[in-house]
């Protein structure tokens, strides 16, 4: 199968093209644009983006197999797991957060849960401690800011 | 001897307490980061620059960490190769050849010894040579005008898939891609492009970010693919015996590797890889049937493993004299110059002279103390190397999480991360490089500057961009460059397989 390269291939055309045309609507800079605009560089790109990925549609490479598997189910997993991560850093604090992250990680990669939170939470911990005390950068406390009031 | 006391200034420098303290520190975790699997030397370079750029580390310092850690990590690459057969990185893949059947013999220490102090030679040479050519290249350099560079950096582009490079349209699409996202932002007239209105997206994608995101996090989504179920392997080192007549007897391929490696370091588009296959063939050549090659021959491991780190070395000086790094990593140390607001390229010699000097400097104190850490404290790294990737990739992403954090404490550059590291996972599954998309964002701003500049002087006349006859030998190497892989590509690839099976 080369379906990858061609489906990949359309894509960057499209992008290519709207990219170019977004470039056309540029507006023409305070005094005068010169002989060369904001435009002309990212009229090139488009240009070239839309002649190479042409090229990959016609003359695509072999496949390579997408996880459509369990795999790909643990993927998805990690990579909800990092935007949560995200998300919770600041509200749930650093050493929650990272604990629930980390331990999620480790776990789903194979480790026993309780290794894999306590792994999370010692992680947490330690970089923490090295980050507010050693190196002087605060990261955010969250639900434990408590602790700060004592 | 101009060269000889800008030096010595270097030495001043890198020789700081603090400054030898960092370059410690570095050279550990190089070699740390360049043994275990699945965290290769630019990864590694990438995950650190974050948080040496929020500790606010002078430059020289910084600069002097990464430099260690990026040398740091080219010793590190060949433990694993000995001990387990598998490389590091990919320029160790020469090392197993020799290495793994010594360890099998009962002599691991001896194989991790004589590669480290193969390596030691390979980087000195190498070094040697970087502070020869290195400033002639820099001044050479300065009658580039605008025109010369903009063909430069499409030569950098053109060269950068190597001549081991699979498809040469892909490193375009990959180019593409990156110098569009750097179109991202405020221009230098003062014009909004592709910002979409999104406030966070006016100063242009930052590319620590972008970088962090497309090795780090995909790294992790590949490992979790790739997944290998099973044990830890047992690893042994025996007690060490290493005689100075074995040492002497590994002297001449040392030094040749590390020569070679080196020339190969400064060609663009060959790089490490590259630099340790010439080493192991050309010991093959030159021993010939008195060596037992593959099945145990110090000359196999010393070989091969000076031409990494000669190469390592030898990658710096297009990246210091021309501000055009030759591989992943040496972009991930451009992008640590970019962010510490030094300009690369010939004029940092003179404008930046402590800097680059102390930073070369460093490299051979690192090269010294790379040595002393490597022989008796290789135990030590053996031993964290059978710490299961399943505890190790999540906290090493969970460090990638703090740095790029602590630079400016937004969740949205968290979330930007997250979504390089996916685009990273899908484009390193259609085999698309990602090191020229990283080029293209640190080269981006330079390149178009630079364009604009040439066609400005000259009216919008395009053809000033091929004008002088160095703008067009680069022109003429750029295309070479990206044709000859097509050529000698699939010819090398084999070669090499041939090797190392």
């Amino acid at each position: 199968m080369r379906l990858n390269d061609r489906i990949f291939g359309i894509f960057l055309i499209v992008l290519a093209v709207a990219y170019g045309w977004g470039a056309t609507q540029l507006p023409v800079p305070f005094g005068g644009s010169g002989a060369v605009g904001p435009d002309t560089f990212p009229l090139l790109l488009a240009g070239l983006l839309g002649l190479s990925s042409l090229y990959l549609v016609v003359r695509p490479d072999p496949d390579n197999a997408w996880p459509w598997n369990r795999t790909g189910i643990e993927l998805l997993i990690a990579v909800v797991v990092l935007v949560l991560y995200a998300m919770l850093l600041a509200p749930l604090g650093f050493i929650i957060s990272t604990a629930l992250a980390v331990g999620t990680l480790c776990w789903r990669m194979g480790s026993r849960p309780l290794r894999a939170y306590l792994t999370g939470l010692v992680s947490g911990v330690v970089v923490f401690l090295l980050f507010n005390f050693a190196l002087d950068l605060a990261l955010p406390l969250g639900l434990l800011g408590f602790w700060e009031m004592g | 001897m101009e060269t000889l006391g800008f030096l010595i200034d270097g030495f001043g420098v890198a020789l700081a307490p603090h400054n030898l303290m960092f370059a410690l520190l570095g050279a550990f975790l190089g070699t740390l980061i360049g043994a275990l699997p699945g965290l290769g030397p630019a990864n590694g370079v990438a995950i650190l620059i974050p948080l040496a750029f929020s500790l606010g580390l002078p430059p020289e310092t910084a600069l002097i960490m990464l430099t260690s850690v990026y040398a740091g990590a080219m010793y590190g690459g060949r433990i694993s190769s000995i001990l387990l057969n598998i490389p590091g990185d990919e320029p160790a893949m020469m090392t197993c050849l020799d290495g793994y059947p010594m360890a099998q013999k009962g002599k691991a220490a001896e194989a991790l010894a004589i590669s480290a102090v193969a390596s030691f030679i390979g980087s000195l040479v190498a070094t040697i040579g970087l502070i020869l050519l290195a400033p002639l290249l820099a001044k050479f350099a300065l009658t580039f005008g605008p025109a010369e560079y903009f063909a430069l950096f499409l030569l950098a582009f053109a060269t950068l898939g190597g001549i081991t490079g699979k498809n040469p349209v892909k490193t375009i699409v990959a180019a593409c891609i990156g110098l569009m996202i750097a179109t991202i932002g405020i221009d230098n007239t003062g014009v909004q492009r592709f910002t979409f209105g999104v406030l966070e997206l006016y100063e242009g994608v930052d590319f620590i970010i972008a970088i962090v995101g497309l090795f780090a996090i995909s790294e992790l989504l590949f490992f979790i693919e790739a997944r290998a179920n099973g044990g830890t392997p047992k690893m042994a080192v025996n007690k060490l015996s290493l005689s100075f007549a074995d040492i002497k007897a590994i002297l001449p391929s040392s030094l040749r590797g590390g020569v070679l490696g080196f020339i190969a370091g400064v060609l663009p588009g060959a790089g490490a890889s590259l630099g340790s296959f010439i080493g192991y063939t050309l010991e093959k050549k030159i021993v010939g049937k008195k060596g037992y090659f593959g099945e145990g021959d110090p000359r196999g491991v010393a070989g091969p493993e000076a031409g990494n780190n000669g190469a390592s070395s030898g990658a710096l000086v297009p990246m210091l004299t021309l501000g055009v790094p030759g591989s992943g990593t040496t972009a991930v140390l451009l992008a640590l110059l970019i962010s510490l607001n030094i300009t690369p390229g010939p004029l940092m010699f003179t404008q930046n002279a402590d800097i680059v000097w102390g930073v070369i400097a460093a490299l051979l104190i690192g090269n010294f103390l790379l040595l002393l850490l490597n022989i008796p404290l290789v135990g030590i790294f053996v031993k964290l190397l059978s710490v299961p990737p399943m505890y190790l990739l999540p906290v090493v992403t969970m460090v990638a999480f703090v740095g790029i954090y602590s630079i400016s404490n937004t969740t949205f550059d968290l979330y930007f991360m997250v979504a390089f590291g996916a685009a990273g996972y899908v484009l390193r599954k259609l085999e698309i490089p990602l090191v020229p998309v990283i080029l293209g964002l640190l080269l981006g701003p330079e390149m178009e500057k630079n364009l604009r500049h040439a066609l400005d002087i000259a009216d919008g006349d395009w053809t000033v961009l091929w004008n002088s006859g160095l703008a067009i030998s680069l022109w003429a190497l750029a295309g070479i460059g990206l044709v000859l892989p097509y050529i000698v590509g699939p010819l090398l690839r084999r070669r090499m397989r041939q090797t190392a099976l």
